[in-house]
């Protein structure tokens, strides 16, 4: 056994030095799987927004590829056909481009979790690779990280599956995300993550303590980290998603690995930086802040005036107080930009309007006498005389009419698409939404959301014609339906919510791949097992043995269920051997009643015991594994001390089934007994002389080996 | 068809080489020090010249005067890509005077007739095809390459004509030929070296390192301590990213100030700069004489929230006047900043300063 098991590493090192040359790859999703942007995300993939005029996919993949990625999968789902589109004509796709682009599309992938199951399905990834979003802006230099990550799976034998890039900042830094902030205990040397938790809406943090007993002697618990999004991952990763079917974000897989880090010997790694930038666009606060980043330099060299996708006509000026023009650009008199500012190509401004860290698209036009601050403007924006527009963003096309305010301290006004039609004369409270989408026509449209492509769009835009406009709310011109009214005072709570996650959608039931259901499994996560969890797992197992044995079924399929159960009750793999030695050395008892005799026991059981070999053996793998499965059978003995004869036959059974290893017993006899009764247990005569005969065997086998 | 294969070899190298100047630039990218870039551009232009498809020397120019275009373009601060465009034209020029047999001098001279009758030597008269034009024009740029290699060499060798002993002598940032140049005069003569650190990006103290390994005496300073060493200062010699036409400087942040204490305490400033560096950019002249990077290391992105209260600029240039500095070593000698012109001229043809 143990000579197969010393080939097999050696097989993995050889292999392991081959894949090393071949090219770096990426796995970029392209979708967000939730609905943040909303309703914007209606007619634009997400990934395909523009910031600071060049669409989101651009930054990432810009970033894969100066990082020295040479093949990159881009999995799309929500309206795929234009980010194809985008990509083709994008320089990425040029045949002299260094990274190879496949784009990937399907309906249905509906998580992270689908994605990299289906990466494993079609066998994409020979070796490690980075996995990043499509709206992730970075300039990291991850070498460093992909070095690291490189060696600690030469040093450990593949034990490391995953590296996460994280970044230095402080709490409170506009660009960190509350939805992603988290709390990381790390061990310090090795940069293990020994705990992961997101923080948000937290009071109170707990920690296993057993995280802190193994291991080094010096550990760090961060709260000064910034989520990047970009992760190196091993190909087991796409491995394990497979294994596991509930696994949907990079959460869940994280605190999964975690939890079950003992059993599977997978561990997790931290690189963090403090160099370059790198931050996710996961909802419109970040969208803002990470546009005036980009503004104002940080994401050097990619800058606005960089022109880093080649497009003709995209460059820009840079001047003095950040300040970029496009090609064409003209500004009226006594117009003022005056920090931070990105104008387009071929928008023209008129006489004194006063702009300031605004992003202002192409083929604008601005009246006169207009006040931008915080504005992000796309393409072919409208905007007549005397509006004021505080931290908005206005999207493609849309007019916004004379005099009309979009508020100070208004977080965001949408106006989506499609010729949207504000004012004249109309001031918009804070946190106000509006699109040519009617909300209602949301919950008729929900069950196929995921399916319609742009022909339905344009169907539902007909239903929406139907439908009056209500002056009172985009003024007496206005088109457009307003999806979120004002906030009071009495709502703070709600419009924290908006602020971060904009949850706009008013049926929760769509939102099962989004933010909802992810808390809720959170909550379910952090609890641990709760003993009647266990003891109802114990009767499933139970029921599950008995149906196998009663309709023998396969013990491959009976190990299917178990894991099932094992998600189904949150149980850990260790719990999971245990109650199932426990369970089936009960066996007889359950099914004979309690008042067998030592021999009746031992000859019910033994058959048994030979059935479900192939189940224990998918349970007991390492070394740890064996000495629980001991330690289970002990208590078990100890508790039914009238049958403590039988337990020499019941490991000896184990023993010649090979689920147990001789070196395990041996260890497990002379260092287990921990308190009076397991020392008289192991006086027994019969386990004497068992331990005696497997040392004899040990001698033996050694010998002949020489 | 070997012909494609080369012709999407050459393009693929060409936008290689568009990346790395997009990503960085020197210093900082995977291409460092413009003796780097000079080589690496006139390697790719020499590419170009044997593998691009053209039959006259109009045809070659105006296909390089393209990819220059662009590369200068992708970094509008490196201005040693756009110079040894420029030298390479001149070469394709003086190569196909040559061939017809006409002498260089008479074209170079600008004359009030010539300008009266300007157009008329223009691209047309590129068109007469030579059969050995190729072969020439590369053999031009590879003694080009020599002398690219030979810059840094050529300068060191006349340290000891300018340093001498007990000499001190401040140097701000790190520059490889300065470096080079007070490591030469180091192996005669004993000199005492103050290095400003130059924030925020301390080269400096690289720099430092670098000098006192070689035994030389060696002191860092912080950049706000200039003035106040001066007194003691001998000279100051210095590096620069780009000499302009004016003969004044393009270079790291920080220079100007040494600049004007050594004018307050008239202590000579002089200038270690290879021919390479010479553009015919004038100052302000285009809005990219500035090159802004990420503020990161003036206030570090881990400072938090005050990071929305401020903003943040980190320029990596400062311009000198030309009436600051006493003296150019070149690679071919010392020059005053007032004959800057006439190098430039010597250097690139006139038609050629904008590419």
């Amino acid at each position: 056994m143990s000579s197969r098991g010393g080939k097999q590493k050696k097989g993995n090192v050889t292999s392991e030095q081959e894949e090393e040359e071949q090219p770096l790859q990426a796995v970029l999703v392209a979708d967000s799987f939730n609905r943040r942007f909303f309703p914007i995300s209606k007619d634009q993939p997400r990934a395909l927004l523009p910031l600071g005029n060049v669409a989101m996919i651009d930054y990432t993949l810009e970033f894969l590829t100066s990082t020295g990625v040479q093949e990159t999968f881009v999995f799309c789902c929500w309206m795929s056909n234009k980010i194809k589109d985008h990509l083709l004509k994008s320089k990425w796709c040029r045949p002299t481009s260094p990274n190879v682009v496949h784009i990937i599309t399907s309906d249905l992938y509906r998580s992270l979790g689908d994605v990299l199951r289906d990466v494993d399905a079609k066998n994409l990834v020979r070796n490690d690779f980075i996995l990043v979003y499509g709206d992730v802006v970075s300039n990291i230099d991850v070498s460093q990280a992909l070095q690291e990550h490189r060696h600690r799976r030469k040093v450990d034998k593949n034990i490391s599956v995953m590296t996460m890039v994280f970044k230095e900042s402080s709490p409170g830094h506009k660009s960190r995300c509350e939805e992603d902030d988290v709390i990381v205990a790390m061990d310090s040397k090795s940069k293990r993550v020994l705990h992961y938790q997101k923080t948000q809406g937290l009071k109170k943090l707990q920690f296993p303590m057993n995280i802190f007993q193994h291991g080094s002697d010096e550990f760090e618990i961060r709260h000064d980290l910034l989520d990047c999004h970009i992760s190196i991952c091993s190909p087991q990763v796409a491995e394990l998603f497979t294994d596991n079917f509930d696994y949907q974000t990079r959460n869940d897989f994280v605190r999964g690995i975690l939890v079950n880090e003992e059993i599977l010997g997978n561990q997790i790694h931290l690189y963090v930086t403090q160099d370059g930038y790198g931050a996710r666009v996961s909802n419109l606060q970040m969208y803002d802040s990470v546009s005036s980043d980009m503004v104002r330099r940080w994401v050097y060299p990619l800058t606005p005036e960089a022109n880093f996708t080649d497009q003709q006509g995209q460059g820009c000026t840079h001047s003095r107080h950040n300040v970029y023009r496009g090609a064409e650009v003209s500004l009226g008199h006594g117009s003022q930009m005056e920090e931070n500012v990105l104008i387009g190509r071929d928008t023209s401004i008129g006489a004194n309007c006063h702009i300031s860290n605004s992003v202002i698209g192409n083929n604008c036009t601005i009246g006169d006498n207009v006040v931008l601050d915080r504005a992000h403007m796309w393409n072919n924006v409208h905007i007549s005389s005397n509006v004021e527009i505080h931290q908005s963003v206005v999207c493609d096309g849309a007019v916004v009419k004379e005099a009309v305010r979009l508020n100070k301290q208004c977080y965001f006004s949408m106006l989506p698409v499609s010729q949207v039609v504000i004012g004249p004369n109309l001031s918009l409270p804070e946190g106000t939404v509006v699109s040519m989408h009617h909300p209602e026509e949301e919950e008729e449209d929900d069950d196929d959301e995921f399916l319609s492509d742009d022909q339905e769009v344009g169907h539902s835009k007909d239903k929406t014609r139907q439908k009056a406009f209500n002056p009172a709310e985009v003024g007496p011109e206005g088109k457009g339906y307003i999806w979120k009214a004002s906030m009071n005072d009495t709502e703070d709570e709600e419009l924290a919510q908006c602020l971060w996650g904009l949850v706009l959608n008013p049926d929760p039931e769509s939102d099962s791949e989004s933010e909802a259901s992810e808390e809720s499994q959170d909550r379910s996560r952090s609890v641990s097992p709760e003993i009647d969890d266990v003891n109802a797992f114990q009767l499933e197992v139970l029921g599950t043995l008995q149906r196998g044995l009663e309709e023998n079924i396969v013990c491959d399929n009976l190990v299917l269920e178990i894991n099932s159960l094992k998600y189904a009750y949150n149980i850990t793999l260790k719990e999971v051997m245990q109650i199932l030695t426990r369970v089936v050395l009960e066996y007889p008892f359950q099914q004979q009643g309690t008042q067998l005799t030592t021999l009746q026991y031992t000859g019910s059981l033994l058959p048994l015991l030979k059935t479900w070999s192939p189940v224990f053996k998918n349970y007991i793998k390492r070394a740890q594994d064996h000495l629980d499965c001991l330690s289970a059978v002990e208590e078990l003995f100890l508790e039914q001390d009238t049958h403590q004869t039988a337990m020499v036959k019941v490991l000896m059974k184990m023993y010649q089934l090979e689920i147990l290893e001789e070196e395990a017993i041996l260890k497990w006899f002379s260092t287990g007994a921990t308190n009076d009764k397991s020392r008289q247990l192991r006086k027994n005569q019969g386990l004497q002389k068992f331990i005696q005969w497997l040392k004899e065997a040990e001698d033996e086998s050694s010998e002949e080996g020489e | 068809m070997p012909g494609a294969d080369k012709e999407t070899d050459l393009t693929e190298r060409i936008e290689a080489f568009l990346a790395d100047l997009k990503r960085g630039g020197s210093g900082t990218g995977p291409l460092r020090g413009s003796g780097e870039m000079a080589r690496e551009t006139t390697y790719l232009l020499r590419r170009i010249t044997a593998q691009a498809r053209w039959s006259s020397a109009g045809d070659l120019m105006e296909i390089i005067r393209n990819e220059g275009r662009r590369m200068t373009a992708a970094q509008p601060s490196e201005t040693t890509v756009g110079n040894m465009v420029r030298r390479v034209l001149k070469i394709i020029r003086e190569e196909y005077a040559r061939s017809r047999g006409s002498s260089e001098e008479t074209e170079q001279q600008e004359s009030l007739h010539k300008l009266l009758t300007a157009g008329e030597l223009s691209e047309e008269t590129f068109r007469e095809h030579f059969v050995h034009l190729k072969a020439n024009v590369i053999e031009a740029i590879n003694e080009l390459l020599t002398e690219l290699d030979g810059t840094t060499d050529n300068i060191a060798m006349q340290a000891l004509e300018h340093i001498h002993s007990n000499e001190v002598i401040m140097t701000v940032g790190r520059s490889r030929t300065v470096e080079a140049f007070l490591k030469d005069a180091a192996r005669k003569r004993k000199f005492h070296v103050i290095v400003a650190e130059c924030a925020p990006f301390c080269q400096g103290h690289e720099m430092a390192t670098g000098l006192s390994k070689v035994g030389i005496e060696t002191t860092v300073i912080a950049d706000a301590a200039i003035f106040a060493v001066m007194s003691r200062v001998n000279k100051v010699i210095i590096g620069t990213q780009t000499v302009l036409a004016n003969g004044g400087l393009r270079a790291v942040n920080g220079t100007h100030s040494v600049a004007l204490a050594a004018r307050h305490h008239s202590t000579p400033l002089i200038i270690c700069a290879p021919m390479f560096k010479l553009s015919p950019q004038f100052p302000n002249e285009e809005d990219t004489f500035h090159k802004f990077v990420s503020p990161h290391e003036v206030l570090p992105f881990t400072a938090g929230e005050i990071l929305s209260k401020v903003n943040v600029h980190c320029p990596v240039f400062d311009y000198v006047p030309p009436e600051l500095i006493t003296l150019f070593i070149s690679n071919i000698g010392g020059n005053a900043p007032s004959y800057i012109y006439r190098l430039m001229s010597e250097l690139y043809h006139p038609e050629d300063h904008k590419l």
